[in-house]
């Protein structure tokens, strides 16, 4: 029998370290959650997007306005994948009632409402975009607000996975080396539950 | 075809493109509702076909516009989209109400609670969209009298009242649980009046008042779809338990008419 701990002897698929392409590709499933993946580029693109324009406006150069407004265009693009896998995400979580729950509902109440946003000012920059005009003052105060509205939404995200380990408690396989405690006996676990019952 | 365009697509390019996008979404809510009802008369398909036949037009002529053979498949889906929606509000009226134990004795219950009186009309709705876009398309200045500005704001506003009296009866149902229930009852109906303020005597005041209630309806559309999102998961288990509960809870997309409107609105004031 392999030790646990030991990545070279255990077999592939098991923890052991992947030393051919063939076995990397035969580990290939595709388990992970997609939402995770996709947030990060709704977050990143909304965010530059926000930034270039802001480049833009303050240092007069339309070509980086340009590519705020591309970068925006994608991200409305990409936000729609996002929510579409969000729902799939919950529909694979059981969540029982409770405090989790509640930072779940608040974030998919807020998802639809920061797309909605999103769409919004992806309207009214591409309306800007298409006259040719430069961002304006109103234009960057929306932008900063969606802004807003998605780093609230990215951090109850963010609590979900870290602090409730939606989709990844039970989901991901043990890094090796990281050892299960020992096993106790009948008798050691009576023991030690009478002496937490004594310091209680 | 009016010369002003948005990100390449013609007005009546982008309408066509949102009736598409409401269509499947007033199908999807049809399917719930019907699925529910276990599809117990064939009639109960119909919004499928007609909805599905709309879907695909819509699309072809958002793509290919001015092309003569999409031009009159579009009429005819819209047409038969109008002809289901308004046979599917006379099955709704006749076993949603008149057949219920009561009958109009129990109207307020039967509104409630049988079949969405007015939901069918939001095909209605879209085939009329659908004829607008046709003529548009083929370049027409206007239809059954009407400029064609004007035919496309008395339809949305029209269908805003539709929407906002179907909202408040479900909302009504469902006891005003959230201040925000009462959302669909505030900004739209001032979007409606203002739409008829502008359709009667049109001024750049009532055409910076109405833009700006549009964008207001466009994101109420949206925080609907979030808190109908957030519905479901009120329900036990929410979206684990998914079949269940979107045919137990809150029409999944139904604020996304509010959306739709709205766009349609703005494309409207906008680019015609």
């Amino acid at each position: 029998m392999p030790k646990r701990d030991d990545a070279m002897t255990l077999p592939p698929g098991r923890g052991a370290t992947v030393t051919r392409l063939g076995q990397a590709l035969r580990l290939a499933r595709l388990t992970a959650p997609l939402h995770p993946i996709l947030v990060h580029f709704t977050i990143a693109l909304t965010a530059t997007a926000f930034a270039f324009d802001l480049l833009a406006f303050l240092f007069g150069v339309d070509a980086l306005g340009a590519i705020g407004w591309w970068i925006l265009a994608a991200a409305v693009l990409v936000t729609v994948a996002t929510i579409a896998t969000g729902v799939k995400s919950r529909l694979r979580l059981p969540v029982e009632e409770g405090e989790a729950r509640s930072f779940l509902r608040v974030h998919m109440a807020l998802g639809p409402i920061f797309f909605g946003l999103l769409v919004a000012v992806g309207i009214w920059r591409g309306m800007l975009w298409q006259a040719g005009s430069r961002v304006t003052w109103w234009y960057l105060a929306a932008m900063a607000g969606v802004t807003l509205v998605m780093a609230a939404q990215g951090y109850l995200g963010g609590e979900l996975v870290y602090r409730y380990g939606a989709e990844v408690k039970f989901r991901y396989r043990k890094l090796a080396g990281d050892r299960e405690p020992f096993p106790q006996s009948r008798v050691a676990q009576r023991a030690a539950a009478k002496k937490s019952a004594r310091r209680s | 075809m009016p010369d002003a365009s948005f990100i390449g697509l013609g007005p009546f390019q982008w309408i066509a493109l949102l009736v598409a996008l409401v269509t499947l979404l007033v199908v999807a809510d049809a399917w719930a509702g019907h699925y529910r009802r276990g599809f117990i008369r064939r009639a109960q398909y119909a919004p499928f076909l007609s909805g599905g036949l709309l879907v695909i037009f819509a699309v072809a002529a958002t793509i290919a516009p001015r092309t003569r053979w999409i031009e009159v498949a579009l009429r005819a889906a819209g047409w038969l989209a109008i002809a289901a929606g308004l046979v599917g509000f006379c099955f709704h009226h006749y076993y949603g109400i008149v057949r219920k134990p009561g009958g109009y004795k129990w109207l307020l219950n039967s509104l409630m609670y049988g079949a969405p009186p007015l939901a069918p009309l939001a095909l209605t709705a879209m085939g009329v969209f659908a004829l607008i876009a046709e003529k548009g398309l083929a370049g027409a200045p206007g239809i059954a009298g009407l400029p064609l500005r004007t035919s496309l704001l008395a339809t949305i506003v029209v269908s805003l009242f539709g929407a906002i009296l179907q909202a408040g009866i479900l909302h009504f149902r469902g006891a005003f649980n959230n201040p925000l229930m009462y959302a669909p009852l505030t900004i739209p109906v001032f979007t409606a009046l203002v739409g008829v303020w502008m359709m009667a005597e049109p001024s750049p005041v009532a055409l910076i008042a109405l833009v700006a209630l549009f964008w207001l309806t466009l994101l109420t559309g949206f925080v609907g779809l979030g808190m109908h999102l957030r519905g479901f998961d009120r329900q036990m288990a929410g979206l684990y338990v998914p079949l269940f509960n979107w045919l137990q809870g809150p029409p999944a997309f139904a604020p996304a008419l509010f959306v739709g409107l709205a766009a349609i609105g703005l494309v409207t004031t906008g680019l015609l």
